[in-house]
C-alpha cells in the first residue's frame, strides 16, 4: 500500500472511493421510475449519454436536468448551479420557466410546512432564480463547440459550484458539414475525455444528448446512437429513451454499477415525471 | 519524448551484459510469473489460468460487452485472494467502488448465477473467504479494497507521467523489500488515450503509443505485473467491427481476448484472439454476475 501513498494527487483507494460515493447524492430525473434504473438519478463524476428519436423528450429531460440540479439543499438536491451548451437552439426558455414552476409546486408540495417557517429560503424557491443559475451557451459550428468544451475548464474553475453540465446536442454540428471521418473520430475522442476531466475534477454530472441513426447490422436496418463506433465508448453511462406504444420509456444500455434495466415515464405540463398509474403521489396533471 | 526513448535505448543497452539461459528463464517464470485468476473461470480456464504475470493482455469487445466489469472483476478478484496491491488507472470515469464491493462481497449473485462451473469455482474460494470471516465483514472489505488503487488519467502525457512514477516506485519497494507489492495494473481504456493521437499525417502520435507499449512490458517483464488494458472497436466496413489502434498495437499484446454481449443480457462470450502458450480461437460463455 506503501505505492499508494507515494502516488501523486488523484491516486485513491477503492475503500475511500466507496466512502466518498456513498455521500454523493444523486440529481433527480423527476420521475422516480427513472430514478430507480439509474442508482437514484444523474450521478456526479460521471459522464451520462441520453439519446433518442426526435421528439422522444432528450431536450426535455436535459432542461428538467438543469432545473434539478437547484433544488436546495434543504429540499433534498444538490443546491448546484448548471451549464447549458445549446447545438441546436431548441432550448425554449418559456418552456424552462414552466418547468421550474412545476418543480416548486413539487417542492411545496412535498415540503408542505418547512416553507411557512423560513421565508429566506422562500428567495430561493422564485422561477426566476432558478432561471439565473443556468449559464446558456449557444454554439452555432463545430468550431465553437470545441472552443467551448475547451473554454468550459477554465469556466467551471471560476464557478465551483456548477454541478451539471448538460450538451445538447453533442452531435448536431459533427454530422452536419465534417467529411473527414477519422479526423471526427479523433476530435470527438479528444472532446470526450476532455469531458470525463472536468467531470472529474469539478465533481460535475456531464449529460450528453445525442440523436439516432439507422445502422444496417445482421441484415436489417437498426436504430443506434449517432457518431459511430468509437464515441459509444465514450460515455460512463448510456439511456436511450424510445417510444412503446403511446408510452414514453427509458432504457439503461450501459453503466459500470447498475445492471441494464428500463423505466417508462411520461412528459407532463409540469416536466419530466413518473406515469401517473404507478406513482400517484407525485404526478397531478394540471 | 525523444528524451525518453533515448534513456529507454540506454537502459536496454545496459541489459545486454546480463544473458540468461533458459534454465534461469524457467526459473523466473516458473517462479514470479504466475497467473492471476479473474474470478470469471471460464475466462481463467480459456487463458490457461488467468492474467499472467510479466505478460500484457488486452480485452477487446463493442461498447457495453462487458470490457469495464472484466477489469472490475479482476482487479476485485486479485484484492479479494491477497495476491497483491491493484493499480487501476481508469479514463472513462467509470472505476465504481461500490461494484467492486459487491464483487468482494460475493453476493448470492455470485454463485447462483454460474450454473454447473460453480463446483469448480467453490472449493478455492469458500476456505479463504471464510477465513476472512472471522474478521468483521467490513474490516475484511477496508482491507481489500484498501488494495485496490485507482487513479484517473485522461490523456496520454499523464499516462506516461503515471507509468514512470510506478517505476521509480516499484525501484524502490525493490530496494526496500517491504510491504505489499503492486502485481495487477489496469488500464481501462488505453484505447481512447492512445486514439486521439494516432492517424492523420503526424507519425508523433504512433511513436507515442509504442513508447507507452514499451515502458507497458518493461514494467511487466521485471517487476511480475500482470498488465490488462482494454481496448474498443471500430468498423471494418461491411458491418463487420475489429479492433482499434491499428495494426502496429497488434503485436503489443502477449494475449488479446475479445468479448461480446447479448443485448439484454448478462452472459458475454469471450474468444481468443491471440495467445503466447495455448490455441487461439477458442471460445468460452460467461455470466457477469448482476
Amino acid at each position: 500500500m506503501g505505492s499508494g501513498e507515494n502516488n501523486p494527487l488523484g491516486a485513491q483507494n477503492a475503500w475511500d472511493m466507496l466512502s466518498d460515493e456513498q455521500s454523493q447524492k444523486h440529481i433527480t430525473t423527476g420521475s422516480g421510475d427513472l430514478n430507480n434504473i439509474l442508482g437514484g438519478g444523474i450521478h456526479c463524476k460521471e459522464v451520462t449519454e441520453i439519446g433518442g428519436v426526435p421528439g422522444v423528450g432528450k431536450t426535455q429531460l436535459g432542461i428538467q436536468l438543469a432545473i434539478n440540479v437547484q433544488i436546495p439543499m434543504q429540499y433534498g438536491g444538490l443546491g448546484g448551479k448548471a451549464v447549458y451548451v445549446d447545438t441546436e437552439g431548441s432550448f425554449m426558455v418559456e418552456r424552462v420557466y414552466q418547468i421550474a414552476e412545476g418543480c416548486i409546486s413539487d417542492i411545496l408540495e412535498h415540503f408542505p410546512h418547512s416553507h411557512e417557517k423560513s421565508s429566506s429560503s422562500n428567495k430561493q424557491l422564485q422561477p426566476e432564480h432558478f432561471l439565473a443559475d443556468i449559464y446558456y451557451f449557444r454554439i452555432c459550428s463545430y468550431a465553437e463547440q470545441i472552443a467551448a468544451i475547451n473554454y468550459l475548464e477554465k469556466f467551471l474553475g471560476e464557478h465551483k459550484d456548477v454541478r451539471i453540465v448538460i450538451i445538447d446536442s453533442v452531435t448536431f454540428h459533427f454530422r452536419q458539414d465534417f467529411d473527414d471521418l477519422a479526423l471526427r473520430t479523433r476530435v470527438l475522442s479528444e472532446l470526450s475525455l476532455k469531458l470525463m476531466k472536468i467531470a472529474k475534477a469539478y465533481n460535475l454530472a456531464v449529460v450528453l444528448l445525442n440523436q439516432v441513426t439507422t445502422k444496417f447490422t445482421e441484415g436489417s436496418f437498426q436504430l443506434t446512437l449517432a457518431l459511430g463506433d468509437s464515441w459509444s465508448h465514450s460515455c460512463t453511462n448510456r439511456v436511450i429513451l424510445y417510444w412503446n406504444g403511446n408510452e414514453r420509456y427509458a432504457y439503461l444500455d450501459k453503466s459500470p454499477s447498475l445492471p441494464v434495466a428500463s423505466a417508462p415515464y411520461a412528459v407532463t405540463g409540469k416536466g419530466v415525471r413518473d406515469v401517473v398509474s404507478s406513482n400517484h403521489k407525485r404526478v397531478r396533471v394540471t | 519524448m525523444e528524451e525518453r526513448m533515448n534513456q529507454d535505448q540506454r537502459s536496454t543497452e545496459g541489459r545486454c551484459g546480463r544473458f540468461w539461459n533458459g534454465m534461469d528463464l524457467l526459473k523466473d517464470v516458473t517462479g514470479s510469473k504466475h497467473f492471476l485468476p479473474t474470478g470469471l473461470e471460464g475466462v481463467d480456464t480459456l487463458l490457461g489460468g488467468g492474467l499472467r504475470q510479466g505478460q500484457l493482455t488486452e480485452v477487446t469487445g463493442p461498447s457495453s460487452s462487458g470490457k469495464t466489469q472484466f477489469c472490475l472483476h479482476s482487479a476485485s478478484h486479485v484484492a479479494a485472494k491477497h495476491m497483491g496491491v491493484v493499480m487501476y488507472l481508469d479514463t472513462s470515469n467509470s472505476f465504481s467502488p461500490s461494484r467492486i464491493a459487491t464483487i468482494i462481497d460475493g453476493t448470492p449473485g455470485l454463485f447462483c448465477q454460474r450454473g454447473s462451473q460453480s463446483t469448480i469455482f467453490l472449493p478455492f474460494f469458500l476456505p479463504l473467504s471464510y477465513g476472512f470471516d472471522l474478521q468483521p465483514k467490513d474490516v475484511r472489505l477496508k482491507n481489500i479494497m484498501r488494495s485496490i488503487i485507482c487513479e484517473s488519467v485522461f490523456d496520454v502525457f499523464a499516462l506516461s507521467e503515471v507509468l514512470h512514477q510506478l517505476e521509480v516506485s516499484l525501484l524502490n519497494d525493490k530496494e526496500k523489500n517491504g510491504g505489499s507489492r503492486i502485481c495487477l495494473l489496469i488500464i481501462d481504456s488505453i484505447s481512447s488515450l492512445l486514439a486521439p493521437i494516432i492517424g492523420g499525417k503526424y507519425p508523433q502520435g504512433r511513436a507515442m503509443m509504442i513508447s507507452v507499449a514499451m515502458i507497458l512490458k518493461k514494467l511487466a517483464d521485471e517487476h511480475n505485473l500482470a498488465v490488462l488494458v482494454t481496448n474498443h472497436m471500430v468498423s471494418a466496413g461491411n458491418g463487420a467491427v475489429k479492433p482499434a489502434l491499428g495494426e502496429s498495437w497488434k503485436a503489443v499484446p502477449h494475449v488479446r481476448l475479445v468479448i461480446s454481449r447479448d443485448r439484454g443480457s448478462n452472459i458475454c462470450t469471450a474468444t481468443v484472439l491471440k495467445h503466447t502458450l495455448l490455441a487461439s480461437g477458442r471460445t468460452t460463455k460467461f455470466v457477469v454476475p448482476s
